[in-house]
């Protein structure tokens, strides 16, 4: 899986490193119960803090994407629906940071999103 | 199956037959000098310590060439033409059907004129002229294969389209992927089986040796293999060591190729042959890794692409700073 992050953009490394995660779940580069790398290993791999990376996956748990387990490290959640969740949660960023650059509040979004629930 | 194939597959199987025949038609000849009971297994001295019936000779010979000949066929008929290999391994089968040839019809003079076979002797220099008849039998297989015309061995495809990645100035990446070996990991258990079984009927001593190499295999079945700053690495999931690294300074250029285990390198795990060696977990695709000096590396691994173009980039970002 192909990770990639740029210290020059805005976005906090940690989110980016989960950016990258998500990105290969979604496209079945990594599949369900497949591990991801140690965290310090990647983290020595990109030159980053491991708590950084420790902070990506701490996000892509918290998304259900990935298990965090003592001792066997970081694992794709095992269900056929992770590569679309994943997909999902892709394009969620994709509509926030859409909504960023118009210009709208959080709470613009959030009713905007809450109206086309309904 | 082509012509070529088909004759390659002749080629192969007619030392046996050859020999058999030449067996079979001295038996027959020497059929009224034989014993009844023939000295057919001889110790290091010479002296005759195995015997068998004549009817069990001719059955031996002809299950011998016939089992030697079938092995040698699906060799012949699966063989990549395109590799040196499959030649000498046609050789061999000359080699082989001389030494089997020879040393049968040596053991029907020793046992001619014998009144029942236990003073006979096959001293061990027939042995010895058994393996220069094998040389002889190779030097002709090697004569008829060049008769055969085949497709000349070509070296393994030069690199193809070198890929890089786009990446923004600044930007860093990096690559991860486990490269499992299901060969490794069977031949692991396996040994580890047999260690098993062997600790079960004679102790510790015994299985020690194959306990431990099937952990140290079972160990090395799955590497992990990362492309990033520091370069090409491979080395276990588990453990930080053995470990194979290319450091970026020394890479040349790397391509994704699809490689072949045991008709390029020869087998699987670390394989090192002339020019080249090698991480090879499977047959399938790979990053194939043009080192400065020129010699190749590969790692057998998925998504091999996206991992070599990434070296690439990485490769001359280095190159330039």
């Amino acid at each position: 899986m192909l990770f990639r992050v740029d210290p020059a953009s805005p976005v906090a490394l940690g989110d980016q490193i989960a950016a990258s995660v998500r990105r290969a779940i979604a496209e079945g580069t990594v599949e369900p119960g497949e591990r991801l790398p140690a965290a310090r290993v990647l983290a020595d791999s990109l030159g980053v803090n491991v708590h950084t990376v420790l902070r990506g996956y701490q996000r892509l748990r918290e998304e259900g994407l990935i298990e965090l387990r003592r001792g066997r490290g970081a694992v794709v959640v095992e269900a056929t629906s992770s590569r679309t969740r994943a997909g999902l949660l892709v394009r969620v960023r994709e509509l926030v940071e859409e909504a960023r650059r118009l210009g709208l509040t959080e709470d613009e979004l959030v009713a905007l999103v809450r109206t086309s629930l309904r | 199956m082509n012509r070529v194939r088909y004759r390659l597959v002749a080629v192969a199987v007619l030392p046996f037959l050859l020999a058999l025949a030449v067996d079979l038609l001295l038996f027959a000849a020497l059929r009224d000098r034989l014993p009844t009971r023939l000295a057919t297994h001889f110790d290091g001295g010479g002296t005759a310590d195995g015997y068998a019936d004549r009817g069990s000779y001719v059955t031996v010979n002809i299950g011998l060439a016939v089992g030697l000949a079938a092995v040698w066929a699906v060799i012949a008929a699966t063989a990549d033409l395109a590799v040196r290999g499959a030649r000498w391994v046609v050789g061999a089968g000359y080699a082989a059907a001389g030494l089997t040839g020879y040393v049968m019809a040596a053991a029907l003079y020793a046992n001619l004129d014998a009144v029942d076979g236990s003073e006979v002797r096959l001293p061990l220099w027939q042995l010895v002229a058994g393996l220069a008849v094998a040389a002889l039998a190779a030097g002709a297989g090697a004569l008829l294969l060049r008769l055969l015309d085949l497709p000349s061995a070509v070296p393994p495809p030069g690199p193809g389209a070198v890929e890089r990645l786009d990446l923004a100035e600044g930007e860093v990446a990096g690559w991860a992927r486990r490269a499992p070996s299901r060969t490794l990991c069977a031949v692991g258990v396996a040994l580890l089986v047999v260690g098993g079984v062997l600790t079960y009927v004679y102790g510790w001593g015994r299985a020690a040796a194959p306990l431990a190499c099937g952990l140290l295999i079972l160990g090395c079945s799955c590497p992990y293999v990362t492309v990033d700053r520091h370069g090409l690495t491979a080395r276990p999931t588990v453990l930080p060591w053995p470990r194979v690294r290319i450091p970026l300074a020394d890479v040349d250029r790397a391509v994704s190729r699809e490689v072949k285990a045991l008709a390029e390198y020869g087998g699987w795990g670390y394989r090192v042959r002339p020019g080249r060696s090698g991480l090879i977990l499977r047959s399938g695709e790979a990053i194939v890794v043009r080192r400065a000096g020129g010699r190749e590396f590969a790692v057998t691994v998925a998504d091999s692409a996206t991992a070599a173009a990434l070296l690439n980039t990485l490769a001359e970002r280095a190159a330039v700073r």
